[in-house]
């Protein structure tokens, strides 16, 4: 079998489903089963193709990544389309593909990349447990019955809070990015077991990503608001940011006078990278001039 | 008392002599008269007046000319119920000492709420002397939000408060959340969440809020000249043009100007009485002022007098 380029950082069985807006980020992480460029294994080859068929097929998905790239930095009308008859039949040398940043796209890319702050995740542990033993025999956890119907649990590394409910759900906030929160969260649950309760790891999802950056100019904020009234919020009485709620992707950001950029609501990373490239032309044109 | 217009099918009377004037009525005499020749061109016009007459000597509790409470028909959804009022007889009374018809409450369980509500608005616009047609603007959004039921699960004052605050900045003299605070029993965090929630639901967006839109208030509140309050507008106008306080609440930055105006003038005010009128801290005063001290000396108005010049300005 020829071997990719060993050097393609990218797992190759990921693939935005056709038609998808928000083409997949490859990132590298230990709880992804088929890792290393090395080995392409694709991830729901049902059929048994041919391996030269597999090539091609991973090929194609990669020039659609390739082709998606530029596109996800386009403004709002990017459509990622698949090219099926565009694939050349014989395989050809793979380039070594690049990180996503597009090579020229029709808009300019910002060049700043929003920084994730926190990730809420929930995890069901499969059964129903007993907030007092764990309170009393774990370290880091406290549990005020009258206040708070939960244990809340933290651990050092990664630094990460857990609520632990008496049916087995639990709650993990405070990671900085996706694998760090599963990370977190098997930690918990492990406590948990630990503990002498039959716990598994169940529907891990990641509910809400938050992202913070900076844009490095300051905005005005009126001229913000007047001209996406149905949009913004801006009422310094009650926040001193603007408050814009994007509609697509569905983002909530939090948008400040020093030109600072808090962006929430996300479930996945692509979402808050979308998001910010889509608000930045518009804040470009509220820069400040003096 | 305006009488009943004349429908397209009646013919329409005119003067012979001037067939173009409009003729005048006198709905006491039942007559119209032609303005121009004062020819009395039709009579017997149906008197629309009161049947009674009553004198101011009078002490009579009831106004035999009034035959229904004058509410305006337009917010209650057309009340033409009739209520069945305590009896003033002995008759009333059955064996027991209870009233017969006791049943006057029933009148319209569903605009209760509604007009429960518009009592409140009253009550809380006459506490900052509001005139009439803020508080008509703020039935007309309460109702509009209500029959829409999207915010049906919010206190109806908590509405009606912040319906308050979207009529006085629809008005263009908006006032601040603290000064609705003050005559609302509602928190300022639920009055500012049901403010969100209705510019959602009825669709409408209101103007940013400047600092000259306090201006007059806060001088008044506190006793300033004219002159110091068209300083201090003029003050706080020019920051936010050069942009000094970036980021500020414009109340904060009028609290700032005015403390500048009033330290420049004769009548100083400390920085606790202007945080008491305006509703900011005076720290926070202190930090929009420190901001726009440097400046100082371009924000004034070419033509103040300054009573204390402006080097000599306090510099917190």
């Amino acid at each position: 079998m020829e071997q990719n380029n060993s050097l393609t950082p990218f797992p190759q069985g990921l693939a935005s489903p056709p038609g998808a807006m928000t083409p997949v980020m490859p990132i590298f992480s230990p709880t992804m089963r088929y890792n290393t460029g090395l080995t392409p294994q694709p991830v729901q080859n049902t059929n048994s193709l041919s391996l030269l068929e597999e090539q091609q097929r991973q090929q194609q998905q990669q020039q659609q990544q390739q082709q998606a790239t530029p596109q996800l930095y386009h403004s709002q009308v990017s459509t990622t389309t698949a090219l099926p008859g565009n694939t050349p039949v014989h395989t050809t040398p793979l380039t070594p593909m690049t990180p996503i940043t597009p090579a020229t796209p029709a808009s300019e890319s910002s060049g700043i990349l929003p920084q994730l702050q926190n990730i809420v995740s929930t995890v069901n542990l499969g059964c129903k447990l007993d907030l007092k033993t764990i309170a009393l025999r774990a370290r880091n956890a406290e549990y005020n019955p009258k206040r708070f119907a939960a244990v809340i649990m933290r651990i050092r590394e990664p630094r990460t809070t857990a609520l632990i409910f008496s049916s087995g759900k639990m709650v993990c906030t405070g990671a900085k990015s996706e694998v760090q929160s599963r990370l977190a969260a098997r930690k918990y649950a492990r406590v948990v077991q630990k503990l002498g309760f039959p716990a598994k790891f169940l529907d891990f999802k990641i509910q809400n990503m938050v992202g913070s950056c900076d844009v490095k100019f300051p905005i005005r904020l009126e001229g913000l608001v007047l001209t996406h009234q149905q949009f913004s919020s801006y009422e310094p009485e009650l926040f001193p940011g603007l408050i814009y709620r994007m509609i697509k992707p569905r983002i909530v950001l939090l948008i400040f006078v020093s030109g600072k950029v808090v962006l929430t609501g996300a479930k996945v990373r692509a979402e808050i990278y979308e998001a910010f490239e889509n608000i930045y032309p518009i804040l470009k044109g509220f820069r400040k001039t003096t | 008392m305006a009488s009943t217009s004349r429908g397209d099918s009646l013919p329409k009377v005119q003067c012979p002599n001037h067939p173009d004037a409009i003729l005048v009525e006198d709905y006491r005499a039942g007559d119209m008269i032609c303005p121009e020749c004062g020819l009395v061109v039709g009579d017997r016009v149906i008197d629309v007046g009161s049947e009674w007459r009553t004198f101011t000597n009078e002490k009579a509790t009831n106004d035999p000319s009034r035959v229904g409470d004058a509410q305006n028909p337009l917010l209650n959804g057309g009340d033409l119920s009739t209520m069945i009022s305590k009896g003033t007889g002995a008759a009333s009374f059955d064996e027991f000492g209870n009233s017969k018809y006791q049943n006057r409450r029933t009148m319209s369980s569903a605009d209760r709420a509604m007009l429960n509500a518009f009592k409140e608005i009253t009550t809380m616009s006459d506490r900052i002397n509001l005139p009439r047609n803020i508080i008509d603007r703020t039935n007309n959004l309460f109702k509009q939000v209500y029959e829409q039921k999207s915010l049906k699960g919010r206190s109806n004052d908590a509405i009606a408060s912040a319906c308050l605050y979207i009529a006085c900045r629809q008005e263009g003299v908006p006032r601040t959340f603290k000064e609705i605070c003050a005559v609302s029993r509602i928190s300022k965090k639920e009055i500012g969440r049901c403010f969100k929630l209705i510019l959602k639901a009825l669709e409408t967006s209101v103007d940013l809020i400047t600092t000259g839109d306090f201006m007059s208030r806060f001088c008044s509140n506190l006793g300033l000249p004219k002159q110091v309050q068209i300083a201090a507008t003029y003050i706080a106008r020019k920051a936010v043009e050069l942009d000094l306080v970036p980021g500020r609440s414009p109340i904060s930055v009028a609290a700032a100007a005015i403390y500048m105006a009033s330290q420049a003038s004769a009548e100083k005010k400390t920085q606790k009485e202007i945080g008491d009128i305006a509703g900011v801290a005076d720290v926070t005063i202190r930090q929009s002022y420190r901001l726009i001290y440097p400046r100082a000396a371009d924000l004034f108005p070419p033509d103040f007098k300054f009573d204390t010049p402006v080097d000599k300005l306090p510099q917190l």
